[in-house]
Formats: C-alpha cells, structure tokens, sequence
C-alpha cells in the first residue's frame, strides 16, 4: 500500500503527516513488526480481549519461561526491566529478571527467550557495572546463542554521538551469535517510556506461544493499562512523590569564587533514604529563554505553549535530528553536526528565524526530563530533610550566556514557599558496604561531594569503624572548598582518616583529583588490597574518564600487569562490588 | 623576677626555629598553621594572615577563616636585578595575589600566598638568589640604605648593609629545611647562634643606614641609625644613633614612638662589631617579659643612654668617637629623572603605597615587567615606598622613557600624593584597626582639592597613615599623621619635621573622613596666609601654637592640648 492511499483514511493532517513519515522510513523488518503490533494493539484494546484476559486468567496455562536482561547506569534500564516483568507475567511468562553485572553470557538460563533493555552510557560506553558482560559477549569465544529468540530494546541520549550504542552493539552481536531476532531494535531518547511500553507488549506478542486458536487475545497483554502520552511518568514502577519545600539555601562557595556551589536543604516529610540515593524533581525551564523561544517562533502570545514549554519541553538540547527535522519544517538546508558545538535550540531558531505552528515547535522537542541529584545528607543527621549540593551551571557559547536548566530553578527560581514533587531514587549500586568495618575510598570533586557526606555522616553514626579516604577537587582552596569545617572535624574525630584535596586553579599547573590519586598510588593498592571499596561521583565526562584512566595505569603499574589485566582487575572489581560509580 | 612572654618558651622550644611547622604545610584541610609556629614563621619572613574582608562570610559558609600567608623579602638596600624583579612579578602572579607590595623597610611583600603555594613561593624567591630569612620576627630586620645612586658613596653604604645583614643573620639552618631542600641538619653538625642565643632577640631589631642630605630611610626610627658622613667624596664613617623606633599602644602612655639619640661616630671597618655590640646588649638588656615594652628604646629609658653607651664602650673595648656634622634636608625621595655619574641617569618612580598592581589607566605591574625585561641596569626599592630605575645608559635612556610613557608612568603625581604614605593595613595585616592603603588615596584627593583652592600645590608637605598604632609608615616622623583606631576613625598627628627629625604630637582623637579634612583644612588656610618664607607645614603648625613641638619620646604623650588630655 502506497503511502498515498492514506489519505483515504480517517486521520486527520497531521496524523497522517506523522503517519507517512514513519512509513516512508521504515525497513521492511519494520514494517512486518508494526503489522504484527497493530493487530495485537488493535484486538487486546477490544472489549472481548480485554474480558478474555481477565476471565481466563493465565493460572493455568503452563508458563513459559523468559529472561529479562538489563544493562543499567542510572537506574532507568532497571525501571524499564521490572516493569516488562510485571508485564510478562500478567501476559503468562515466567519471567527472570538478571542485571548484567550479574551474569555472564554462558550463565544465562539456558534456550529461554532473552529481552534485553540496555542503556548507553557518556560517549558510547556500556554502563559500568554491565562492562564484564559486555566484554565476554563480544569477544570471539562468546558462547553461541543458536536458536534462542531475542529483542533489543536500547536507551540513549541523542545529545551525544554514538546514541545507543551499546543497544545496538548487543542487537547486532546476538544475531551474529545465532540468535533469533523477534523485533527489531528499537533506540529510545529521554522519552522512553510510552515506546517502552509498546515494545514490551509487542515483544511480549511476538514470544507468545502459538497455539492452533490463535487468537491475539492470547497475547494477554493488559493494553488498557497503556497510559496517554500526556500521563507520562517514567515507568510503571513509579516510586512515591514528596512534596518539598525549600528551607534553607546557602551558597557555600565564597563572593569570590569563579563557581558557584550552593547547599539547599529540602522539607520532605516521610521521605526515607539511604546515603548514595538520589532526589528526582521536575525543573521547569528559564521564563526568559522560554520567552525567547517563543518570540524567535512567532509564538510570543501563545500562554498554553508557553506553560508546556516552561514545565514539559527540553528547549535547551540540541540534536542532530533536530537539525534535520528543522530543516524539514522550514525548507532549508540541513545545518551541518559541527553547529550543534556550544549551541542550544534557541541558536537554531535564530539562524534562520521561520514562523512556526505550536504543533511545529514542539515536534522539534524532546520531552523535559526529571534531573537527579544526589542526597548530601543521611537520614540520621538530617531526619525528613535531605540536603542537596547544587553547582551552578551557568556558561558562555557562541556569545550568550547559558544556564543549567534545572540547577538555576533550584538555587534561583523555584519560590522557598512553593511545595514542589520530589520523588527518591533509590541508588542500590551505590551504597555503603553493609560491613562497618571495610576500608572505602570515596573521590567526589566538586558537587560529587554530595553522597559522601551523607556515608560520613552514617559512618559517623553508626560509629563505624572502617577508614575512610576522601579525594576532594575544585578550583580554589580559599573560594571552592565545600564542607570545609565538617571535613576538618571530621579528619579531627577520625570518621574520616585522609582527605587528598586538588584544587586546579590555585597554581600554574592543574592538579584534579587524578593527579593526587597517581600520587598516592602506593597507599591506594594497600587499601584495596585491604578490602577497600572505591567510589567516584560527579562529572561523567572528562573526570570519572580520567579517574578510570588513572585508577588503570595504579593498578597495572602495582601488578606490573598490561593495561589489560588492570581493566580485567577493574571489571571484577564492578562485578564484586568494590568499583562504584555515579557519575553524570 | 616577671614571667617570660609566651614567645619567648615559643622560641626556646622551637628547636632553632623549626617548631613543627613542617607538620602543618603537611595539613592540607587548613589554610593555617598552629598558633605558635605562626609566631616561628615569622623569623622565616612569613606571617599567617587572613582575608578580613571575607571574616563575615566564612563562617556562614562553613568555611575556617581566608588563612593565606605574607612573604617578605629581605633585600638589604634594597637593590634587586631587572631579572629579580621579573622573578617576583611571576611568582607573584602565580603564587601570590597577582600585586607586588613595596614596603617601607625596601622591600617586597607578597600577599595572598596559600599554604599550598608557600613552599613553591619561597622556592621561587630562593631561585630567584634571594630570601626571606629574619624579614620578621625577634632578629635584626631587613637593613635598609639610602637609595640614591648618585652618591659616590652609596656603593659603600650599600654594601655596610648587606655586610651588617649577613653578619647578624640567624644561623639556623630552618628556612633551608623547610621550606627549599627538606633536608634536616645531619646529627653532629652544629648550628650555633653565637651571636643571636637559642632565643634570638627580646622583639624586633631594626638597622638604617642614611646618606646625607637625604634622609628617606628615617635613620631616627630605627634601633640602630646609622648615619654616613661623606668628607671629601669618601665615605669617613658614621654617625651612630641609638633606641629609635616608632611602634606604641593606644591608651598605654608608657608606650611611644622614638628617635634614636645620637651616640658617637664609628669608622667603616668598626661598623660591624658596633652593629653586633649594640644587638647583644638588646639581647642581655631587653625587656623578655612584656613585649611591649622589649625594644631598644625602652631598655635605653630604662637602663638610662650613660649605662648604655659605658656598656657599649666596655663590649667594643672602645668609646667612640664623638659625632661629626651632618644635615638632612627631606625625609620623602625625590621625584623624577635623576642624572649620575658615567652617563648614567635614574628614574624614580612614584609607586602610590608601594602596590605593584594593573590598575585602570595605569598599568604599574605589566609596565615594570616590560621595563624589566629592556632594562640592563638595577631596581632599588626605596623606604617610602618608590621604585628607582637605576643605572639606565645613556643609549637605553631613551626606550626606558618610551616604556614609561606608554604605561602612563612617567606623568608624576601631585606634590602631596607624592609625600604620602600607608601601611597595607586591611584586608590582609593582622593588626589594623582601620583601612590605611586602601583609604589613603582618597583621603589624598580630598585634601589635594584644598591644597590647590588655596595655592598651596607646589608646597611639599608629608603625610602618612598607618591602620594601628605600631607605625609601619613611620606616621608619627610625618607632618600629618593619622593613625587608625577603630573602623573610619583617624587620631591627626601634627610637627613632625619634613626631614624626619623630630616627632609629631597628636592634635585630634578619633576623626572620620569629614573630621580630617574639617580639621586639617583651616590649618591649610592658615599656612597658605601666614607661612614664612621656606617655611615648613609642621614648624608653622608649632610656630603657631597648634601644637607643642616634640623634643623626645618620652614626652610625645605630653604637652597636649588641654581637650585632649584626657
């Protein structure tokens, strides 16, 4: 069927816009999959399937097994995970759920169905912990997969270059091993969750047991559930929200400082947490860039759009995709990649300024994600009250000034007396080890500091007994030192035993926390060969790199190993438990 | 007997001036040191200081005090290499607060320096052929000499000072193993302060040696003044004063600035064993129990000037001789090109307060690292505060200027600008009370509105402020002197005379901005009226009865008017 015998449909304009552009880029596999999708949407969203899965129920058919696969940095592959199980056993599987960390390719349960949901991490990299798996996957003695029946569902950031990379690696390595694809791919930006759940209840189909009454109703997937995409939460698992109030705001960072770090501490009654968790919130926009948007858009008067692109639109992230689907929407040329260095959407709309639809504009946007940020306190030290240590992000490209999105709503814009939803995001990969007793290095620069002080402060609570080793950077000694007194009476008390401290502008040369670690190489083997157990927190992209990269050349100049067997040493150390990051 | 002062057990346990200031460089979590090798540090030429201005936010902040440390050099007269100064102003740059500071004892300070930064900093003044030993602290102080190259004699006095600065130097090996090599004095290599003792001086020892007319070092302020009597071209030998010194305590009468008396005449090759003769009977003499009152001043009032001079003669195994003529004309530099000798001419150049800072329009800091960078000659600091370009060829003449002159150098100030001089004062000294570098500027162009309304502007007349009593400035040797009491309050010191011979008397307590030029301004008026010829600000005010002139320290509380007696 021609595309143009849409139009003999009952779609409006613009679905059938969304409609034919999908279909004029679709691979046959694609195609074949959607048809496949359709019908099961089609008959499980009809009264009869929808009666048929809740009378017949499931209790007796045997259950088919199945193996639910997650590769997860932040949490959200995980999410995504256990919300497939839930769905896979309601639609009658038997599922397991197994994070990569924990597994290996020639453990995985044998011949069952494999749903593998993998995130790419910074530059194109599999999430930490997921490395080991990953390795042994690829590698040319990977055990082979000949028969088993598997999908990929892949999450990503289109803001970076090689986006999914990993899912995709995973898809195209399966295959190659001799599994059998049941769908195709599927590659997910920050507004996963409604493909996810179309994913998993497709997938889930396509698995289904063919039985000679074949009937998609079998399929037994609960799409009423399906929410709107207006309702979008994330995923199924949606943990509780808090109402907060900001109760204190303390810019800790001196008036002279060339940052700007601030210490907020929250209201959030009933919230109960672990040092290494997370406080999720929705930050809105800028009304100022909003403003400009807007105005640069023709859209200036539009108040409906203008509250959707305060609180629910990225209007700040700029992609290649966005070039192309700009280009599109006003018959230019395509920019080339090289204009998305140092640019936002805003510099988009202005190099060739079009007046646009709201329906136009916000078809460029991605949706605005929740931003994480981790928990500076412990629940003991600062009961319902959990202290964040925000860094201002605020730079200068292409001449105009930039500002983070959700760092300024926190420290300058959101009103202290306007309760504001905040979820918590358990961290589970980034806790404290349970014996009090063990060794832990903790390197936190800048606002990586948070978590750690919230593990000094439980260690301190508990009167826990293991040593402690804090590497802290920022720029200056006398502007930039976070916590300055507390880390000094805690060194003084003993609940911390050694803190290495870079502060890159104090001198001709830079000095980062990499710099003090190779210089403390010696005592930072005795400790691990003590048991102790490494964290990192803070900026994924130059520091957590040069932190690995250092951490590498320790370990292979200790064993006086190759840079291989310091990388082997390393991933056992994720699969054991001792290598722990939360970097963003 | 009373109870030594704590810094005296300080220094006797020191171990020679080490304490464990090592172990607190180590600390990396503290900007300070602990408080009694902050005392130590100081023999060192290194003060733990803190950014006041910041005191109110740090604590909020949860952040200990802005510590940074001051490093002060000791160059004897002052003279440094073109490659020196470069040295400094990089170092400065990259260790310091990007600002050199010239001081009134000829040298540098820098300001701002980190404890992560000490040692490079100190490393990088050792490498530059330079040091900061004994700059503070109980020991003899950075020597200081009369500037002025176009005195056939200044080669002499210049090398008297560093002679008498290496000879009463410490012997103790700390400065090197803490702070440049880390390597400890090996056991059974001795290190013995023959001269100095194990507990070094009772407070500070301060040397200044004068050449005639000028008087820019303020040989009266000093414990030992010398004064160089040049007869027929040659240098004859020195005038020797004793017990000078400026620092006092508000509200203590029993406290005050002095001038050294004059006590006899030495030759160049008794210079030396005068210079240690008069520093041992300050060691065995002096005050070990109250710090204030532990300069040679005061033993001299107490002990009386025959019993010091006996002892003296008895320790020299001399008397010296009696003292020749001199005559001093001015006490602040000259301004200007200076021609000398051999085709070589001088710039000397107004540094307002001593800062080497870019500051808009007048780019001091990058303006003297271009000149040093052409120049072939010497930079010699001067006591109040200036740069001499020394030593310019004649063929060089002609670029120093076009530098100069691109960098708004060469343009001199007003005549009262010019004669005044601050203390560093806040943000970064310890001890001030008040703003005095920071303030005086405009003070200056307050007053200077005055001086030209009344015709005065081609009268030189000095002042200076200091933001404590201790006298860094040496106000209490100025025609007007203000020193600081509390935040924006001046006491107005009046007389001293314009070559430094003779003290000040306080005319005014505690006077804001507007009290000083209200107070200072009929004075103006007056003078600008009714002066003599030649006459001096400071005699007119004494001639006039505004204030009684001071004939000695000890009568500098004295003789006040009868309001402010009190």
């Amino acid at each position: 069927m021609p595309p143009s015998a849409l139009r003999a449909t009952p779609f409006a304009e613009d679905q059938l816009a969304l409609i034919e552009r999908l279909l004029s880029e679709a691979t046959p596999d694609q195609l074949h999959w959607l048809s496949g999708y359709l019908a099961g949407f089609q008959a499980a969203s009809s009264p009869r399937a929808r009666s048929a899965t809740s009378a017949s129920g499931v209790a007796t058919a045997p259950r088919a097994p199945l193996t639910i696969l997650y590769a997860t940095e932040s949490g959200n592959a995980e999410a995504l995970a256990r919300a497939a199980r839930k769905e896979a056993t309601r639609a009658g599987f038997a599922p397991t759920l197994l994070d990569m960390a924990d597994t290996t390719p020639a453990t995985l349960p044998a011949a069952t169905p494999l749903l593998v949901i993998a995130s790419t991490w910074g530059e194109g990299d599999p999430p930490s912990r997921a490395l080991s798996f990953y390795a042994a996957l690829l590698a040319p003695d990977a055990p082979r997969l000949d028969g088993r029946r598997f999908a990929v569902f892949a999450l990503g950031d289109r803001a970076y270059a090689n986006f999914c990379a990993t899912g995709r690696a995973l898809d195209a390595r399966l295959a190659e091993l001799g599994a059998e694809r049941v769908a195709p791919l599927v590659e997910c930006d920050l507004d996963y969750a409604a493909p996810a759940r179309a994913w998993t209840a497709a997938t889930l189909a396509a698995l289904a047991p063919t039985t000679e009454e074949s009937d998609p109703a079998v399929i037994r997937v609960d799409f009423a559930r399906l929410p709107s995409a207006e309702s979008d939460d994330g995923d199924a698992a949606t943990p509780a929200s808090f109402e907060a109030t900001i109760t204190e705001r303390l810019l800790l960072s001196s008036s002279r400082s060339t940052s700007e770090t601030w210490h907020l501490e929250l209201d959030a009654a009933g919230l109960a947490w672990e040092p290494g968790d997370s406080l999720a919130f929705a930050p809105r926009n800028d009304p100022a860039l909003v403003d400009a948007v807007l105005a640069t858009a023709g859209l200036a008067s539009d108040e409906t759009l203008r509250a959707a692109l305060t609180e629910r639109h990225d209007i700040t992230t700029l992609t290649t995709p966005g070039l192309a689907a700009y280009a599109a929407l006003t018959n230019t040329t395509m920019l080339p990649a090289s204009f998305l260095e140092g640019r936002q959407l805003i510099d988009l709309l202005e190099s060739s300024p079009a007046r646009l639809t709201a329906a136009d504009l916000t078809s460029l946007l991605r949706p605005l994600p929740p931003r994480l940020y981790s928990i500076a306190s412990a629940p003991e030290f600062s009961p319902g009250s959990p202290h964040l240590l925000v860094s201002a992000v605020r730079w200068q490209s292409h001449g105009r000034a930039r500002l983070g999105v959700a760092s300024l709503d926190l420290i300058a814009r959101r009103s202290s007396s306007e309760p504001f939803p905040v979820t918590l995001r358990p961290n589970p990969h980034f806790r404290l080890p349970a014996d009090p007793s063990r060794p832990i290095i903790m390197i936190g620069p800048g606002s990586g500091l948070a978590p750690f002080r919230a593990f000094l402060q439980r260690r301190e609570a508990v009167g826990a007994h293991g040593k402690t080793w804090l590497f802290f950077g920022a720029r200056n000694f006398t502007h930039d030192f976070s916590y300055q007194l507390e880390l000094q009476d805690w060194l003084a008390s003993g609940v911390l035993a050694r803190l290495s401290l870079a502060f890159s502008r104090d001198q001709p040369e830079k000095i980062y926390v990499q710099h003090r670690l190779w210089e403390s190489r010696a005592e930072i083997r005795r400790w691990l060969d003590e048991g102790a157990v490494l964290y990192i927190c803070g900026d994924a992209k130059a520091m957590a790199c040069d932190v690995h990269a250092t951490l590498l050349r320790i370990i292979s100049d200790a064993t006086g190993t190759g840079a291989d067997s310091a990388a082997a040493w390393l991933r056992t150390a994720v699969a054991d438990g001792r290598y722990k990051r939360d970097i963003y | 007997m009373p109870p030594l002062s704590r810094n005296e057990t300080i220094k006797a346990e020191s171990r020679l001036l080490r304490g464990t200031i090592a172990d607190g460089l180590a600390a990396a979590a503290t900007g300070a040191i602990a408080e009694d090798d902050a005392q130590l540090t100081k023999f060192h030429g290194i003060y733990l200081q803190d950014d006041r201005d910041l005191r109110p936010e740090r604590a909020k902040k949860r952040m200990e005090k802005a510590y940074m440390f001051m490093a002060r050099l000791r160059v004897p007269g002052g003279v440094l290499t073109p490659a020196q100064w470069l040295a400094m102003e990089r170092l400065a740059r990259e260790r310091a607060n990007g600002t050199l500071r010239l001081t009134t004892r000829q040298t540098i300070q820098l300001h701002g320096v980190i404890k992560s930064n000490l040692r490079p900093a100190i490393q990088g003044i050792h490498a530059g052929l330079l040091d900061t030993i004994a700059a503070c602290g109980d020991v003899n102080r950075n020597v200081i000499a009369s500037p002025i190259p176009t005195s056939p004699i200044h080669p002499e006095v210049l090398a008297a000072a560093r002679a008498i600065s290496a000879h009463l130097l410490p012997k103790s090996r700390a400065w090197h193993e803490i702070f440049i090599d880390g390597t400890p004095v090996t056991p059974g290599e001795e290190e013995e302060e023959k001269i100095l003792g194990r507990t070094y001086l009772p407070r500070k020892f301060k040397i200044a040696l004068a050449i005639p007319p000028f008087n820019d070092v303020d040989v009266f302020a000093h414990d030992l003044g010398l004064v160089a009597i040049e007869e027929e071209g040659r240098l004859a030998g020195y005038d020797v004063l004793a017990g000078g010194g400026m620092g006092m305590t508000h509200g203590e009468p029993d406290t005050f600035p002095r001038t050294g008396d004059l006590i006899g005449f030495c030759t160049p090759d008794q210079l030396l064993a005068v210079a240690e003769a008069v520093v041992t009977i300050q060691h065995d003499w002096g005050d070990r129990a109250d710090r204030k009152h532990a300069r040679l001043k005061y033993t001299i009032e107490r002990r009386g000037l025959d019993t010091f001079r006996s002892e003296l003669a008895h320790r020299l195994g001399l008397s010296l001789a009696p003292p020749r003529p001199y005559n001093f004309t001015r006490s602040g530099d000259p301004s200007g090109w200076l021609d000398g000798e051999n085709g070589l001419s001088h710039f000397l150049l107004f540094v307002e307060n001593g800062r080497i800072a870019d500051r808009p329009g007048r780019a001091l800091l990058t303006g003297l690292s271009a000149i040093a960078a052409a120049h072939d000659g010497r930079f010699i600091l001067t006591p109040n505060q200036n740069l001499l370009i020394a030593d310019i060829s004649f063929s060089q003449r002609p670029r120093i200027a076009e530098l100069l002159s691109r960098h708004n150098l060469e343009a001199p100030p007003s005549l009262l600008r010019r004669n005044a001089m601050a203390c560093v004062a806040l943000p970064t000294c310890g001890l001030a009370l008040a703003e005095s570098e920071r303030y005086l500027p405009t003070l200056i162009t307050a007053l200077e509105q005055t001086i030209a309304s009344l015709d005065l502007a081609s009268e030189e007349i000095t002042i200076r402020m200091t933001g404590c009593p201790n006298g860094c400035a040496r106000p209490y040797l100025a025609e007007i002197g203000l020193v600081g009491v509390r935040p924006g309050i001046y006491n107005l010191y009046l007389g001293g005379a314009f070559d430094g011979m003779r003290l000040s008397k306080l005319y005014r307590r505690e006077l804001t901005h507007d009290g000083i030029l209200a107070a200072l301004a009929p004075l103006f008026a007056s003078y600008a009226s009714s002066r003599l010829a030649n006459e001096r600000f400071a005699d007119f005010v004494i001639r006039n009865g505004v204030i009684r002139p001071t004939t000695s320290g000890k009568n500098f509380h004295e003789d006040l008017l009868p309001d402010l007696a009190a």
